[in-house]
């Protein structure tokens, strides 16, 4: 029983290490959905952040300032998005598929001369005080700062959105454009900051992954991650709260496919390789049912895009 | 414009609005683009934009090339531009490929020892099937639940290709393949004819065939106009008679088996057996040229062309200028913004 409970505990915090680059993702689209405004390109973003963050850490030796380097690196493709979208009024879908394709391409070229390299990690919460905390310790050690900078941001996120003045006028801004003008606010530097504001979530979430997770480069690293994050944000009902368990969605099925791997079960890798998305896709299905009825908490002015089809 | 504009005048501005003119606009920005980018990374720009054109146009051989890549963008690109008739994005054709590589080359491995009439329609009816099966899939999702299609198709992109590396390390892998994880080569019978002592192969000829007839379905008959109304307004639809549902599923469908034979052309023809890496990025740039085009199917032909010369001159630049391959992926992108920029500023004026 004790070894079945270590095993279940080991299982969750390693989903949550491996949830944490999508969680961030999840945070930062949602904020960018809340104002009307749907990124595909976060995929996009979340490559160029890893490997500028990757390349940065390596250069410099210093893993933080490849934190922060991927951060901007992120805001600075996420402005693609906002130029098309908010400035030429592109389709949105369209327009983030642009910054996808863009971000996996200047990802590529310029991350060659890095692959392989090897750099300093952030570390982890291992041989300080946390543990030594009895019995848990061993979980809580492994935790590295990214994981916990990104739980951070889940209630100063709630709390901007639902406690103060500009959070409300944010959400009021994905609500209805016409509305929001009509009371007096500008509804452009509110998606503007939006879209930036998941950029920075998709930047870090870069270097969550190849500075801190794995501490490596590969084209195309992310696999995808993005785009389920895009999927969770749905699940998630554009709630920051909500948008851990979905995460954690993500990184289970990721942390359960390298444990029936670890335990020699006799499936493919390929197939168990597909659990992360058909896991997230299953849930997103589900959550669609209660959608429909009451349309979840689904921004309004996201249904145009959504619904650009009906 | 005053009404003594020379007629000449008006069939030339005529003609830049329809296909013609979406080939100028994007040869244009794409010559741009390109040269800035070379010029940013410390490249003889002009000279390697020379290169660049008669790598995908200066000779018969370099020509070839560009029409093979063309096959795969100009069905994929069709597979996006179907479902957009009635409103929906897919960006499946990636996923819808592969798994019409997998179902084609099923049936392949099923029937290997048939003679080629029986082997080779075995062969596309399997491709056609998988195809259209990882189209319907979000187009039922779509229908029953309401899931949102584009989302759906970009995650079941990824189960494809594993789905595909599953096979080829797994269960279909060729046992005297050294480790190489691959299938058995396709026999004589299994391989799609190919023109001119190139590769230059029937899916092409799909592809042109399929564009054409599309445009007269969507444009001349009764379903294409049902598929008008629908968008529109499905509810108006259906009082007509004409089921939104329906058409969602025959969309998604027919999308997907274009898609699907891309995929065992690619297997066929290219390959000569099923394997990982099978035509990565096809279903993506087919999706940018849809949007080129403006989900029309008559300009997704001379945009395909073009677009197999950019990748066919990218391979060849990697070979003779070490520029890396992510090189093409890039220069797609810079092309797909600005013509997004241009086109939505253009819209946006006229409507004011």
């Amino acid at each position: 029983m004790e070894s079945f409970i270590t095993e279940l505990l080991t299982l969750l915090f390693a989903a949550l290490r491996s949830a944490t680059p999508v969680l961030a993702v999840v945070l930062g689209e949602s904020m960018t959905q809340r104002s009307g405004v749907i990124n595909l390109g976060v995929e996009g973003q979340m490559l160029l952040g890893a490997m500028t963050g990757f390349a940065v850490a390596s250069i410099t030796g210093d893993p933080w300032l490849g934190v922060l380097a991927a951060c901007a690196a992120g805001i600075a493709l996420s402005m693609v998005h906002a130029v098309l979208v908010l400035g030429c009024g592109a389709n949105q879908i369209a327009s983030g598929v642009a910054v996808l394709i863009l971000g996996g391409g200047l990802s590529a070229y310029y991350g060659i001369p890095f692959v392989g390299d090897k750099i300093d990690t952030l570390g982890n919460l291992n041989h300080t005080f946390v543990s030594d905390i009895p019995l848990l310790g061993q979980f809580l050690g492994p935790i590295t700062p990214t994981v916990l900078i990104t739980l951070l941001a889940i209630p100063v996120i709630s709390v901007f959105l639902f406690r103060t003045r500009t959070g409300l006028r944010w959400r009021s801004t994905g609500e209805s454009l016409d509305i929001t003008r009509n009371l007096g606010h500008n509804p452009a530097p509110y998606q503007l900051a939006a879209i930036a504001f998941g950029g920075l979530m998709s930047g870090f979430a870069g270097a969550a992954l190849a500075v801190d997770y794995t501490a490596n480069w590969v084209e195309g690293m992310t696999a995808g991650r993005g785009l389920v994050a895009v999927g969770l944000v749905i699940v998630a009902r554009w709630n920051p709260w909500y948008a851990l368990p979905a995460a954690l969605l993500f990184g289970a099925s990721e942390a359960l496919n390298l444990k029936l791997q670890s335990w020699g079960v006799d499936i493919s890798p390929y197939l168990l390789a597909t659990l992360p998305y058909l896991i997230p896709l299953s849930v997103l299905i589900l959550s669609y049912r209660g959608l429909r009825a009451s349309g979840g908490g689904m921004p309004a002015g996201l249904k145009v895009v959504f619904q650009s089809a009906r | 414009m005053t009404s003594s504009t020379s007629p000449v005048l008006k069939f030339g501005l005529r003609l830049l609005a329809g296909p013609a003119g979406a080939v100028l606009v994007m040869a244009a920005t794409f010559v741009a683009a390109a040269l800035i980018f070379f010029a940013i990374n410390g490249r003889e720009a002009l000279s390697l934009f020379h290169e660049m054109v008669m790598g995908a146009f200066g000779d018969g051989y370099s020509f070839s090339e560009t029409l093979v890549k063309t096959a795969p963008i100009l069905l994929t690109a069709l597979a996006v531009a179907l479902p957009a008739r009635l409103g929906l994005i897919s960006v499946g054709g990636e996923g819808q490929l592969y798994l019409g590589a997998l179902f084609g080359t099923g049936a392949v491995l099923a029937a290997v020892e048939q003679p080629g009439w029986l082997l080779m329609p075995l062969m596309l009816t399997g491709a056609m099937a998988g195809g259209a099966l990882w189209g319907v899939i979000p187009g039922l999702l779509k229908t029953r639940l309401g899931v949102n299609e584009t989302i759906s198709t970009l995650l079941l992109n990824y189960v494809g290709v594993l789905l595909v590396s599953f096979v080829v390390h797994g269960p279909w892998k060729n046992p005297n393949s050294l480790g190489w994880p691959a299938t058995i080569e396709f026999p004589e019978g299994a391989i799609l004819p190919q023109f001119f002592d190139t590769r230059v192969h029937m899916g092409l000829i799909f592809g042109v065939v399929a564009a054409i007839v599309l445009h007269i379905l969507v444009t001349r008959s009764r379903w294409g106009l049902g598929l008008q109304v629908s968008r529109s307004n499905p509810r108006v639809g259906t009082t007509a008679g004409i089921s939104y549902e329906r058409n969602v599923l025959i969309v998604m469908a027919v999308g997907g088996l274009l898609a699907g034979l891309a995929g065992i052309a690619e297997a066929s023809v290219i390959q000569n057996r099923l394997q990982d890496g099978l035509a990565s990025g096809y279903g993506m740039t087919g999706f940018l040229v849809a949007w080129l085009a403006g989900q029309n199917f008559l300009r997704i032909i001379p945009l395909s062309v073009l677009m197999g010369g950019l990748l066919a001159s990218a391979d060849s630049l990697q070979l003779y200028a070490q520029l890396p391959k992510a090189s093409a992926d890039i220069l797609q992108a810079l092309l797909f913004i600005t013509v997004l920029a241009v086109s939505s500023l253009w819209a946006r004026r006229r409507a004011a």
